[in-house]
């Protein structure tokens, strides 16, 4: 590791010898002022550029001289202007659009979208919300979660499944930021639809490998949300009405155009699926997004931005439960000189889960909350090298559950489960240094801390074991209690850092291709506890500490990229390797609900998985999509360790929940005419691993399954067929008035994929069956878009 | 508790199964396995002198209707306070029985089964059980206000952790339910139990009606029994549940010392019992 330090000194120390003078500014959008991510900007004829950064700021150096500065944007016209560089100069540009209509064809595909050989940066999916937009999808209803789950790579558990899976890894291994909130719970009705309203989302960045050094605290992945910044230009509604849920957007100028808001509303019907029919019952969900933000001057901008969501279930006389995410964030945005930006983000998350079950009176909520400081500094140092840094701390609450009777006859006792309190910490450098014009380097260190604070008492076990081998008896049991430690507020339980490596680099084979190699190291602190087939929102978040240890991920990737024929068709393709240490595993029968010593439950283990991913995109002319073929194991592995014994599943690997050995997806757009547009999605996958009887036995006069080994069966295979069509009627270039008329049909082969098959006895005739629960037919849907 | 919870996340997903059906697929069969079911249940107010323990194989999955009683086995059950020895005599169809069986609250019990050559040894503890202090109907609770509920209330003990487990079988259902309970929640309070009977025309079922009887078993039993009944309940119950925990391979106390991979499966439980009938008005 201090080589590293010792190489970024040396790179940094020869950096300014030339008469070099900068470049910079910030690059909109001209329709609507909507900063833009990832446009490049660069001198026509050499190899000098820069991309834009998250808010659209960009910097770039060169020696003196006269230059014709390119801002290319593919789906915008490329702009073009002459500069002479004798100082220093700061010039904003806005781009138009090549397309003025509503939810405008990618006829090209954003360039961010496209294979950029130049950068290191590997194990990356940018997926622009209008590419989103035209993916077919259940009732209609559009889902960014479900959109990348068509990229190489990305898998989840079926449609009722919350969250995804990113290369063989669990839900709660994916970091996911709304505007750099962390977002818990990305689902919508367990797991039917996401959490992003589309309407009020600008782009989504997905980072299955190889994540920056400037994010922590997941070893599976990353899923950068960014919210619109709302129309700086013009008052705009937005909206749809559709089969599921009705949206409503509303964005415009304010503060005398220095700045702007975007508010985005989102409701579903209240009867949603209902079979149960019952008058008073209800199925529902809602979000609400905000955005809006303040020019102090050109060095200085504020962001203000918010989201609320809510799923609410009500069986009249049975139970209620209410679940959702809040967050919201203010950021201050400076520029220091033309080569100095930074960003200080004040951001706060909660999530929480509230059940009340009238039934049997009582009523139980759980919730994480965050608060977190973040500043970030990209330093532009000169064309060849550039320089992020910054720094974060957490601060987390955890409430794991509390029950309350409802009633004075209740026959349940009030009871809280230790609150859990903690600080993670996070520091930073990231180099992207261009070492020869083939061959660029991204390397970066990250410095991450998490201490488990006090206010709570631990309990302490017989030879310091929770969980305990029972030899005779062949089983795993909680360890005996004996008496407990009792840690004052402001006290540590337990500390934990880690240094983080993130190494990786691009060498260009030529002007069409490069390869790619990467490796990166990365530390988890807090964990989901879940047993289940698939994860629920009553799932509860743990921190690392006194018992459980931080996960710890190695990763390596090395890829292939080329384009093809003037950039219209690209292939990538990765293979990655990865391992992750200290991942909890459950003993057989382990009971999570309403547990406080969740050690008692759980041993450590550890799981490893390879893949190789291909992904071929077509992304210019009438018809654009993609191919994306994964193939790819993962496996885990729970050894006895202290506890004795040999371990879970007797100590041998087994497949994770998430392995998937093939993942085929096929998505395709094309664009008829100005009125008509197509689109369809093609999915195979292999089906998810589960455990099967292997026999049965009498038991109580019933018949009992015993089991096998775990996840030593198969689901069968998922596959299904989507299609779509969007047709949008002519307007008059005058009229305000735009709209579109999407028609869906999910499922069109009427796959009954099974989401889960469980065995069990028939009640009436006493046989043994297996029955398959199965989701989603057939679907056809209707949307209505407008935008005014 | 945990099964109050997990059953509110099995009622969302009855919201969203749009369909379940029944289907073919092939499973595995393991080699059979020796399977001890060893309730020894003392009924309250009796001697609790005639016992009974079942012995027989496991079986391919979906062949749970073929017999495959064990005969020519050797079980006993030794008193570890007493020393006294209880051999069960084998009646040659899977069932080795006792008459002579002396059940004693809170001591502690050795089973020990030979068969084929191995030797199979399990250890419990006799459990009491508090008495049921009503049995009743109403329609009030449930998830249908119109459906008739059968209650069973009891008053649990304070300060003591308790653990329960109930069989309920109606007259006209094949197959009984079961549920376990502790009082990790309700320690000491007045417990009331109720079990609504769902229309379900699937299977034939009807909502309960005057008439209809239902037989009930209330035993208590040892935590670690209860560990082992919670799971077997949980795996047996969770048809159609996309919620439950992945299933495991349930261990229950008779383990073969000398091969432990051996072990059998059952339990040797000993329970005292409350047993009861109530006919619907």
């Amino acid at each position: 590791m201090k080589n590293l330090v010792l190489l970024l000194m040396l790179f940094t120390a020869n950096l300014i010898a030339q008469e070099n003078y900068t470049v910079s500014g910030i690059i909109k959008e001209a329709s609507n002022g909507e900063t833009a991510f990832g446009a490049s900007v660069f001198f026509e004829g050499t190899n000098i550029g820069a991309m834009s950064n998250e808010y659209g700021f960009f910097s770039i150096t060169a020696p003196k001289g006269n230059y014709n500065l390119i801002v290319s944007y593919v789906g915008f016209t490329d702009l073009k202007k002459e500069i002479v560089l004798d100082k220093n100069q700061k010039i904003d540009f806005e781009i138009i659009e090549s397309s003025t209509q509503l939810d405008e064809v990618i006829i090209t595909a954003k360039d961010s979208e496209r294979v950029n050989l130049r950068k290191p940066q590997m194990s990356v999916s940018k997926l622009n919300i209008k590419t989103v937009k035209q993916i077919p999808v259940v009732l209609g209803e559009v889902d960014v979660i479900k959109s990348i789950q068509l990229l190489p790579g990305v898998t989840n558990n079926g449609e009722a499944s919350s969250g995804f899976n990113v290369r063989g890894g669990a839900v709660d291994q994916n970091l996911v930021l709304l505007d750099e909130a962390i977002i818990y719970n990305t689902s919508h009705l367990l797991g039917f639809f996401s959490v992003f309203n589309a309407d009020a989302i600008k782009d989504v960045k997905l980072y299955k490998g190889g994540i920056p050094a400037r994010f922590g605290g997941r070893v599976s992945s990353v899923l950068d949300v960014r919210q619109k910044d709302g129309n700086s230009k013009d008052f705009k509604l937005t909206g749809g009405i559709g089969a599921i849920s009705s949206r409503l957007a509303a964005e415009g100028p304010l503060f005398n155009d220095r700045g702007s808001f975007l508010v985005a509303g989102r409701g579903s019907y209240a009867h949603l699926f209902m079979k149960l029919a019952e008058e008073d019952d209800s199925a529902k969900f809602y979000d609400l997004n905000l955005k809006t933000n303040y020019k102090i001057n050109d060095n200085n901008k504020l962001y203000l931005s918010g989201y609320f969501g809510r799923d609410t279930f009500n069986f009249d006389g049975a139970f209620k439960s209410s679940y959702g995410n809040l967050s919201g964030n203010l950021r201050w945005n400076h520029i220091f000189n033309d080569r100095l930006f930074s960003n200080l983000s004040l951001i706060y998350s909660k999530y929480d889960y509230d059940l009340t079950l009238d039934a049997f009176e009582f009523d139980w909520v759980s919730s994480i909350n965050n608060y977190n400081v973040k500043y970030d500094v990209n330093y532009y140092a000169s064309d060849s090298f550039k320089f992020d840094f910054g720094t974060n701390a957490i601060y987390y609450d955890f409430d794991p559950g509390a029950i309350d009777p409802t009633t004075d006859t209740s026959p349940i006792n009030p009871l809280q489960l230790d609150k859990k309190k903690a600080f993670e910490t996070g520091l930073y450098v990231n180099a992207e240094h261009k070492i020869t014009d083939n061959l660029t380097a991204q390397y970066g260190l990250r410095l991450s801390g998490f201490t488990r604070l006090g206010g709570q008492a631990l309990a302490n076990y017989e030879n310091d074991l929770p969980v305990a081998y029972n030899e005779a008896l062949g089983i795993y049991e909680a360890g005996n209690e004996i008496g407990e430690t009792d840690y004052e507020s402001g006290d540590e339980i337990k500390s934990f850092s880690n240094l983080e490596p993130r190494v990786s680099l691009a060498y260009q084979l030529n002007e069409s291709s490069s390869v790619k190699a990467g490796y990166s190291r990365t530390a988890q602190y807090i964990h989901l506890l879940s047993n289940t087939q698939s994860v629920t929102p009553l799932d509860v978040w743990t921190p690392s500490g006194k018992f459980i240890k931080p996960q710890l991920s190695d990763q390596f990737a090395v890829g292939y990229f080329k384009n093809f024929k003037d950039k219209t068709y690209s292939l990538e393709a990765e293979v990655y390797y990865k391992t992750v240490d200290n991942r909890i595993d459950y003993i057989d029968g382990s009971n999570l609900i309403g547990q406080n010593n969740i050690e008692t439950e759980i041993l450590n283990g550890e799981t490893r998985g390879y893949g190789l991913e291909v992904l071929f995109r077509k992304s210019k002319g009438d018809l654009t999509g993609w191919l994306g073929y994964t193939y790819s194991k993962s496996e885990q592995r729970t050894l006895g360790g202290k506890a004795g014994g040999p371990g879970i599943n007797n100590g041998n690997w087994y497949k994770s929940a998430h392995d998937r050995t093939h993942d085929v997806s096929l998505t395709l757009n094309y664009q008829l005419n100005d009125s008509w547009k197509f689109g369809s999605n093609l999915v195979f996958q292999t089906g998810r691993p589960v455990t099967y009887p292997n026999g049965e036995y009498n038991y109580e006069g019933v018949s009992i399954a015993s089991y096998s080994d775990r996840n030593a069966d198969r689901l069968p295979a998922y596959h299904r067929l989507d299609l779509s069509a969007t047709y949008t009627p002519k307007s008059s270039a005058t009229k305000r008035w735009k709209s579109e008329w999407v028609f869906g049909i999910y499922n069109v082969y009427n796959q009954k994929n099974a989401a889960a098959i469980s065995f069990g006895q028939n009640r009436e005739t006493g046989a043994n069956e297996a029955t398959r629960t199965s989701i989603f037919g057939i679907i056809p849907s209707v949307t209505y878009n407008f935008k005014f | 508790m945990k099964t109050y919870i997990t059953f509110s996340l099995f009622l969302f997903s009855i919201l969203f199964t749009s369909c379940t059906d029944v289907i073919d697929v092939d499973v595995s069969t393991a080699i059979p396995r020796l399977v001890i079911e060893a309730s020894i249940d003392w009924e309250k107010g009796t001697q609790g002198n005639n016992q009974f323990i079942k012995l027989s194989t496991s079986n391919a999955y979906y062949d749970n209707n073929t017999v495959t009683d064990v005969t020519n086995a050797l079980v006993k059950i030794t008193n570890n306070t007493t020393g006294e020895v209880f051999n069960f005599e084998d009646q040659d169809n899977g069932l080795y029985t006792i008459n002579t069986f002396n059940p004693i609250l809170h001591n502690f019990y050795t089973l020990e089964v030979q068969y084929e050559g191995e030797t199979y040894l399990a250890n419990e503890q006799l459990i009491p059980v508090v008495d049921i202090s009503a049995i009743y109907q109403s329609t009030e609770d449930g998830f249908d206000d119109e459906a008739l509920e059968v209650y069973i209330d009891f008053t649990d003990p304070a300060g003591v952790d308790n653990y329960y487990f109930i069989k309920i079988q109606a007259e006209d259902n094949l197959l009984p339910v079961m549920f376990d309970i502790t009082d990790e929640f309700t320690d000491g309070n007045l417990m009331s139990l109720y079990y609504e009977r769902e229309e379900d025309s699937d299977i034939n079922q009807e909502e309960f009606k005057a008439g209809d009887v239902v037989a009930i078993s209330f035993h208590g039993v040892s935590e670690t029994y209860s560990n082992y009944i919670q799971l077997l309940i949980e795996q047996y119950e969770s048809v159609g549940d996309p919620f439950t925990s992945t299933p495991v391979v349930l261990r229950g106390n008779c383990t073969n010392p000398t091969h432990p991979e051996n072990f059998a499966y059952g339990y040797f439980r000993l329970t005292e019992v409350v047993k009861s009938t109530y006919t619907f008005e």
